[in-house]
């Protein structure tokens, strides 16, 4: 096989040649290297990229393997890392311009699992300022593989460019409202926001702290998995770990789905927000998951439409109280929607904040419900494929406050939920499609199932963006 | 509730010790009565009742 068609490779596939020492991780590494140097300009997906330090830990990878000792399925397997997460020794900016000289003595907890597990980093990707918006970029802004012209999807929009174009095997978002899923869905991939307490947010720049979740941004369902596999687990520094043996979902991913019971929320999939021809797509898909052998029937969760308000509440508040000290002295340094969003968050009227959690509460009991008759809940991602890229907008009205209305991911954030984005198609425009898979909290295992089979019984997860080759 | 004005923007960003100003006076007023209007807008059965539980605590 070409040097240069190694980038190409699922992780997984990459994985299992690096264990049978048919390719070096040193040779995948410096591919994944010279894609970057040569094309990342177009994608904007990187704000570092650390080859010195790439090279290294490929060169013991691949030591380690030599002598024998592999260390599982992360190993030599070359990763991109969402820069909201503090790296020792490297800048980790958070996307901000305050941070542009940040540099971290101590790795954040999924970062020195990846090490662990063997991974090679190969850098820090891009994001919107403090991950706590969907499109406002404090850098250059990430491009779409499928279409330059469009937006990534935020906030985790560099490691879904960096995904999509192929400038990574497999890489790590960070999900708070749907900064996983987003850039999964708008570029083609699958993102899994984990159940919360399943990875450890130790050393993550926070959000909200009881949504901010870390899990992959994948090209398949088994990348996704092997992923995951790496970093979940008990970390006594994050409290709110569970303290349990993290699942095997690779070993998941091939029992099928013969039975399982999947509800259509009907209120996510007849939203106004969701476009027909996105609406279209995802039906097929979930046709598709019946002839599989999985019991489909339609669900009515009428708080979800609820989600929006209530978790912009939650983005709103939690973040301009993180930032207190910096949103009195430096608000000039943040960009546009960001100081919008602060200051917004900043003067909130308590009662309406503590009404939002009391909401997010009975909407968390009524997606708990269904999930008592159901195994999983689908619906769109995305109402809506990319859109364009713009200026930041001026707030005229009311109606213009958010730039968000088509995004349908807040409901499993609000319940504590996992939730998996898988390509299901595209629309009219030629745009990627998500069909969202949502469970119950530590029910991983059945989403990988399920994407899975989704993902073996159709063809679309085999397409290329035009302009990666 | 009625949407606040300007001065009552400025009035609660003072509380906060933040000095809001034009063009963003306009643009935060308009996002502050929007989250407000969308959340006034919710009030399902039981909303009295419920404690402000904000996450499922992972089992011990």
């Amino acid at each position: 096989m070409d040097k240069s068609e190694l980038p190409f490779l699922s992780a997984s596939e990459l994985s299992r040649r690096i264990a049978s020492r048919e390719v070096s991780p040193v040779e995948a590494t410096e591919a994944y290297l010279n894609r970057i140097d040569s094309l990342d300009f177009k994608f904007n997906a990187y704000l570092t990229v650390t080859r010195d330090l790439a090279m290294q830990a490929a060169q013991e990878a691949e030591r380690e393997i030599s002598a024998g000792r592999h260390r599982g399925p992360m190993h030599g397997v070359p990763v991109a890392v969402k820069d909201q997460f503090n790296s020792a020794g490297v800048r980790s900016t958070g996307g901000s311009r305050i941070l542009a000289d940040n540099v971290p003595d101590e790795d954040a907890a999924v970062i020195a699992n990846l090490k662990q597990a063997g991974a090679v980093l190969l850098g820090k990707t891009n994001l919107t300022e403090f991950a706590v918006t969907g499109f406002s970029h404090r850098y250059s802004t990430p491009r779409n593989p499928w279409d330059l012209n469009t937006y990534v999807g935020g906030s985790s929009s560099g490691s879904g460019a960096a995904t999509a174009a192929y400038l990574c095997a497999t890489s790590l978002g960070e999900d708070t409202g749907g900064s996983i899923r987003f850039p999964a869905t708008w570029c083609g991939l699958v993102g899994l926001r984990p159940t919360w307490g399943l990875v450890s947010r130790y050393g993550v720049m926070r959000g909200v702290w009881s949504m901010d979740t870390v899990g992959p941004i994948s090209r398949t369902v088994e990348d996704a998995a092997i992923t995951i596999g790496a970093i979940a687990g008990h970390d006594p520094r994050d409290g709110h770990t569970r303290n349990a043996p993290v699942p095997d979902y690779q070993a998941a991913l091939g029992k099928g789905i013969e039975g399982l019971r999947i509800g259509v929320v009907t209120e996510q999939m007849d939203s106004e927000v969701v476009d027909p021809d996105v609406r279209n797509v995802v039906q097929r898909a979930i046709a598709v998951l019946g002839e599989l052998g999985a019991n489909v029937g339609e669900v009515s969760l009428p708080l979800s439409t609820s989600a929006g308000p209530v978790s912009g509440a939650l983005l709103a508040v939690e973040p301009a109280n993180n930032h207190a000290r910096w949103v009195r002295e430096n608000l000039s340094d943040y960009g546009h929607d960001v100081r919008i969003l602060l200051q917004t968050g900043s003067i909130m009227p308590a009662n309406y904040y503590n009404k939002a959690l009391k909401i997010r509460e009975l909407i968390r009991r009524q997606v708990l419900e269904a999930l008592d008759t159901y195994d999983a809940l689908v619906f769109p991602t995305s109402g809506r494929g990319a859109q364009p890229v713009e200026d930041d907008p001026m707030v005229t009205s009311k109606e213009t406050s958010s730039r968000l209305p088509f995004l349908l991911t807040r409901l499993f954030n609000l319940a504590s939920c996992p939730a998996m984005s898988v390509l299901c198609g595209f629309d009219d425009r030629g745009m990627p499609v998500g069909l969202q898979i949502g469970g119950k909290p530590f029910s991983e295992e059945t989403l990988f199932r399920i994407g899975y089979a989704y993902e073996q019984a159709t063809e679309w997860h085999s397409r290329r963006p035009a302009g990666v080759a | 509730m009625a949407d606040l004005s300007k001065e009552d923007i400025q009035a609660l960003g003072r509380a906060v010790g933040l000095d809001i100003q034009e063009p963003e006076l306009t643009e935060v007023m308009y996002s502050l009565n929007a989250l407000l209007e969308s959340l006034d807008a919710i009030n399902p059965p039981g909303l009295d009742e419920v404690e402000p539980l904000p996450i499922i605590l992972p089992p011990a």
